[in-house]
């Protein structure tokens, strides 16, 4: 037994498993961290790209993007309502599937598997689709809703300021409902079947059993599919920049929408680099938060 | 609860009609383009619309066969390439950094989640100079590697956030017992420990493919070859081509939906076995 | 073909031996490295006409952005035809997606990873000059016979770098059925315009459009309106600038324009119109061909732009630059080829474009009234910049008119608020 308990204990040769994986983040992505950081502090633009000294300028780029740049506040802002709108529907939605295709029935598996599509389809492809979907005049949602009088007048959903937003998170929602899905249906499959017997052989009812054994056995899944989802959510590009281009003046601009623009657009290569690092910022805070949760649940 | 027996006789034609009406719902928008693609450029601007094609349209699809200088079928080969290329480093790299991670307490090992996670917050837009020019460096500019090197740090952090609750909830018995029976450290992950997490490895074998199947800025950026683009890319230039032509756009669309859907409905059994059979059996 | 390869082979392996580097086995084209450096000993001062023609050689590496297919076929023939015509240098076209166009170039200057030759948008040539990518071509390359706009647009503090392609310019498009059927004339004034587009109005058929895009694209059609006003497109916060975003604000609120525009390129309005969805459109020259050929039976004629106080269009077009550090002297060589009359004649009616060499212009399109439309339209054509920061009071154009086309805000606020950031950057 001393030899198993040895096997067990605080043991370094945990970092031969990892290391190879943190070498190649490291140098794939970690340089570019540091690049972007250093870029963001000087004042890099058309006329100063290709001198030898880059001008350095400590945090002017953030100070000028805080005090006259009113898309940053509008971008930062959009981004989380985005991000907040997409999370909620596509965690419920997802969970909701799971469970209803973790009963046995006969279609359970093949719908399920059916279902993964949005997810498959090159972001791209479902960016187009729902831009024609999105029509005024033609768009089939339009004529849905105006079938089912719930509208009477067509909606010009990517031309409106007000109502852009709505159309992209609602197309990022239909890809993410299957992330969610399979990633909590897998969590499902490791939760012991024993435990729910013992569960209705106490008397527990449907209701209960789901609060007191699947919610808190599924609880690393839960944490891990909504802090993924959130990072991925929040960085959001590709969706986006096909549907809208970050407009109507400018009501869909993301965070990284818009460091795209100032970067490769304008040129403003360091208030670009600049935007991109508050975003970061941003979401290295959020999974502070959520370390320092695990965290002290392990300790507990 | 993968294992919970089947619904019988009125609940499963119940669940079975409930299962179709969801599909019909959330896959609606394929079906409607695909629909589309087969409608003339006149019908598919009808009020109101129709939702077969009255008259069957497949120029648009022919279209695609004769003018495009595009090759739909190198493309999609390239993307393939580049999709398994770094489906294969994800999970190489990934497995055992999760095994890791969930197995051992070795000192810094919060710092190193919180570096795997903090790998994946920088939006694209800022990895695509610093990138290009290692890559131009390391002679890998315009080529397959370039790309797959690049989708690979998308998949690699995400598999292991998602294994590493796997080889968690794998009971630690399981592991002892194959020490005993004298196998060694690494014996015991290879032989016991990943057999048992496939189905996570599947699913985020999975994950890797898709995210570098559709990914549109790498493959764009680093590699400069028409040959040896991705599909999206190509989807990507017929946009700027035929703008709002949609019974072109749509057909290029399903044409880059359909190889996809075929991969995987062959890959179906296996993905869905995978998941459902548990990391514990009763 | 396989002897013009040997032969190639042999003329790029002489060059690196007379450059000094035949030991150099880098598989990236050794060719272009022997020629740039062979280059300085062709700059030497008896330099006289062969001498300089013999040493560039080479690999020439040219990136466009022209997605139509007719259009990339002309650059691949005129290619094919100057590769056979000599044996010195070996160009190659690289088509790089327009929307990409300016990050990959960006990314290229960051990297040192640049073609040789670059086809590019002219309201953009400034900026890159103004990164010092472009080779200055002032006394290689003659110019005398160019039209003034198209060669202030490669021009930066008096230098020259750059060619210009090719111009284009734009002007009302009109669906002569549907005028007909609406009884009305083609409109000359703004008045008119909102007139005739609102009796050409029905449930399918929006009476105008322009692309409204929040880009260059949309600025590019937006400014005409500014400029017909008199006011410059540096003065937006004037009496013209605010007049002509307000009759845009009335032609959309009014519903003879639709607000859809502002998600279409101008290739999606000539898609839009040709299928019959739209009365009229501004759009530009290159459109030409397609149209003819998509839909010869459409009955379809242009005019000059509605007019406030004077006629005004916007010019565009593309320009070559040669890319300080490649392979200059060569890209040199085929710019003198491909702008040569017989080469450029080609390539612009391939294209659909107007020469920007008065020389060769002046006798391109007699007999077609549509493209001489357009060519007598040049002289009222106005070109966006020249200036480094142009992107950006571009920019600010195009919030402005897309404020104000989604209601957002109104004229006079938008103006306001594009001025200052207008003003910021030329400063007044």
């Amino acid at each position: 037994m001393n030899r198993v308990k040895r096997f067990f204990r605080y043991d370094n040769i945990g970092y031969l498993f990892v290391l190879p994986a943190f070498i190649y983040m490291l140098y794939f992505v970690g340089y570019p961290i540091v690049s972007n950081f250093i870029l963001s502090f000087q004042d890099v633009t058309v006329k100063t790209l290709k001198a030898e000294e880059k001008p350095f300028v400590g945090l002017q780029n953030y100070i000028e993007l805080f005090q006259q740049d009113n898309v940053l506040t509008t971008s930062i802002w959009n981004t989380f309502i985005f991000t907040v709108g997409c999370l909620i529907f596509q965690f419920i939605i997802g969970f909701a599937l799971a469970l209803f295709f973790n009963r046995n029935f006969s279609f359970s598996k093949p719908v399920r598997g059916l279902l993964m599509m949005p997810w498959m389809i090159p972001i791209t492809v479902t960016a187009l689709i729902f831009k024609f979907m999105f029509g005024t005049d033609v768009g089939i949602i339009n004529y849905f809703l105006k079938s089912l009088g719930i509208i009477s007048q067509n909606i010009d959903w990517l031309t409106n300021t007000r109502t852009a937003m709505g159309a992209v998170i609602f197309t990022n929602i239909w890809i993410g409902i299957p992330f969610n899905m399979i990633l909590i249906a897998t969590g499902l499959t490791t939760i012991p079947t024993e435990l729910y017997e013992s569960a209705s052989i106490d008397g527990a009812g449907k209701v209960q059993t789901f609060f007191r054994i699947t919610l808190p056995l599924l609880k690393p899944t839960i944490e891990s599919v909504l802090i993924l989802g959130f990072i991925y959510t929040f960085k959001v590009y590709d969706l986006v920049y096909v549907m809208t281009s970050g407009g109507p003046v400018n009501s869909t601009h993301m965070l990284s929408t818009y460091s795209y623009k100032l970067s490769f657009e304008m040129f403003k290569y360091s208030k670009g680099a600049a935007v991109a690092n508050i975003l970061f910022i941003i979401l290295f805070i959020v999974s502070l938060l959520y370390l320092k949760y695990v965290y002290t649940e392990e300790e507990a | 609860m993968g294992t919970e027996e089947k619904l019988s006789g009125r609940k499963n034609i119940v669940f079975c009609i409930l299962s179709i009406i969801l599909l019909c719902i959330l896959l609606f928008p394929l079906y409607w383009v695909v629909v589309t693609s087969l409608k003339t450029e006149k019908e598919i601007f009808q009020i109101p619309p129709t939702f077969w094609p009255h008259i069957l349209n497949l120029k648009s699809y022919m279209a695609q066969l004769e003018v495009g200088d595009f090759n739909m079928f190198q493309s999609f080969g390239n993307s393939l390439i580049i999709a398994v290329g770094s489906m294969l480093i994800s999970i190489v790299l990934a497995v055992p950094a999760s095994y890791g991670i969930a197995k051992y307490h070795f000192k810094g090992k919060r710092f190193i989640i919180l570096c795997f996670l903090v790998t994946q917050m920088l939006p694209v837009s800022v990895l695509l100079t610093p990138l290009f020019i290692m890559f131009r460096n390391m002679h890998l500019y315009n080529t397959y590697p370039a790309a797959i090197l690049a989708d690979a740090t998308i998949g690699i952090p995400f598999s292991i956030l998602i294994l590493k609750n796997y080889f968690g909830s794998i009971p630690g018995e399981l592991e002892e017992a194959a020490y005993i029976d004298g196998c060694t450290r690494f014996s015991a992950f290879i032989r016991v420990l990943i057999p048992i997490a496939k189905p996570g490895v599947v699913v985020c074998g999975i994950f890797s493919f898709l995210y570098a199947w559709g990914d549109l800025a790498y493959g764009m950026t680093f590699i400069l070859d028409q040959e040896k683009r991705p599909i999206t890319a190509g989807i990507f230039n017929f946009m700027g081509q035929y703008g709002t032509k949609w019974s072109y756009l749509t057909a290029f669309a399903v044409v880059t939906i359909i190889p996809v859907a075929l991969i995987f409905i062959f890959m179906q059994k296996y993905i869905i076995s995978g998941m459902t059979s548990g990391a514990v059996k009763g | 073909m396989k002897k013009l390869a040997a032969l190639f082979v042999a003329t790029t392996m002489i060059a690196s031996l007379l450059a000094g580097c035949g030991a150099k086995t880098s598989t990236e084209a050794p060719a272009a490295e022997a020629a740039a450096e062979a280059a300085p000993a062709a700059e030497e001062p008896a330099a006289d006409e062969a001498v300089a023609t013999a040493a560039a050689s080479g690999d020439v590496t040219i990136w466009y952005y022209w997605e139509g297919e007719g259009q990339q076929k002309a650059l691949d023939t005129l290619i094919q035809q100057y590769n056979d015509s000599q044996s010195d240098i070996k160009v190659e076209a690289k088509y790089v997606p327009f929307a990409d166009f300016k990050k990959q170039l960006s990314i290229g200057v960051s990297a040192d990873e640049l073609p040789d030759l670059v086809i590019l948008d002219n309201p953009d040539h400034a900026a890159y000059a103004a990164m010092g990518i472009f080779a200055d071509i002032t006394d290689k390359f003659d110019v005398s016979n160019y039209y003034e706009g198209p060669i202030n647009s490669c021009t930066l503090e008096g230098k020259l770098y750059g060619v210009p392609f090719g111009s284009n310019c734009l002007l009302l498009y009109y669906n002569e059925d549907m005028l007909k059927a609406a009884g009305k004339e083609v409109p000359t004034t703004w008045d008119e315009l909102l007139d005739v587009a609102k009796a050409c109005t029905t449930d399918k058929v929006s009476g105008f459009a322009h692309c409204a895009l929040q880009n260059e694209e949309g600025t590019f059609n937006f400014l005409p309106w500014v400029w017909s006003t008199g006011a410059t497109s540096y003065e937006i916060n004037s009496d013209g600038g605010i007049k002509a975003l307000s009759m845009v604000k009335s032609l959309v609120d009014e519903g003879a324009m639709t607000k859809e525009a502002i998600n279409w390129t101008q290739g999606d309005t000539m898609n839009q119109f040709i299928s019959g969805n739209l009365a009229m459109m501004i759009n530009g020259t290159w459109q030409v061909p397609t149209m003819r050929t998509e839909v010869p039976d459409l009955n379809w004629n242009v005019a000059p732009i509605p007019m406030d106080t004077k006629q005004a269009s916007g010019l565009g077009g593309e320009n070559y630059a040669v890319i300080a550090g490649g392979n200059e002297d060569a890209a040199i060589e085929f710019l003198k080829y491909a702008t040569a009359k017989d080469q450029c004649l080609f390539m612009m009616n391939a294209m659909g474009y107007i020469s920007s060499d008065s020389t060769i212009a002046e006798g391109q399109f007699t007999g077609d009234a549509v493209y001489e439309a357009f060519v007598e339209e040049m002289q009222y054509a106005n070109a966006r910049g020249p200036l480094p920061e142009w992107p950006d009071i571009s920019d600010a154009i195009s919030l402005a008119f897309n404020e104000v086309i989604t209601g957002a805000s109104t004229p006079e606020d938008a103006a306001a608020k594009a001025q200052t950031t207008i003003d910021g950057i030329v400063g007044k």
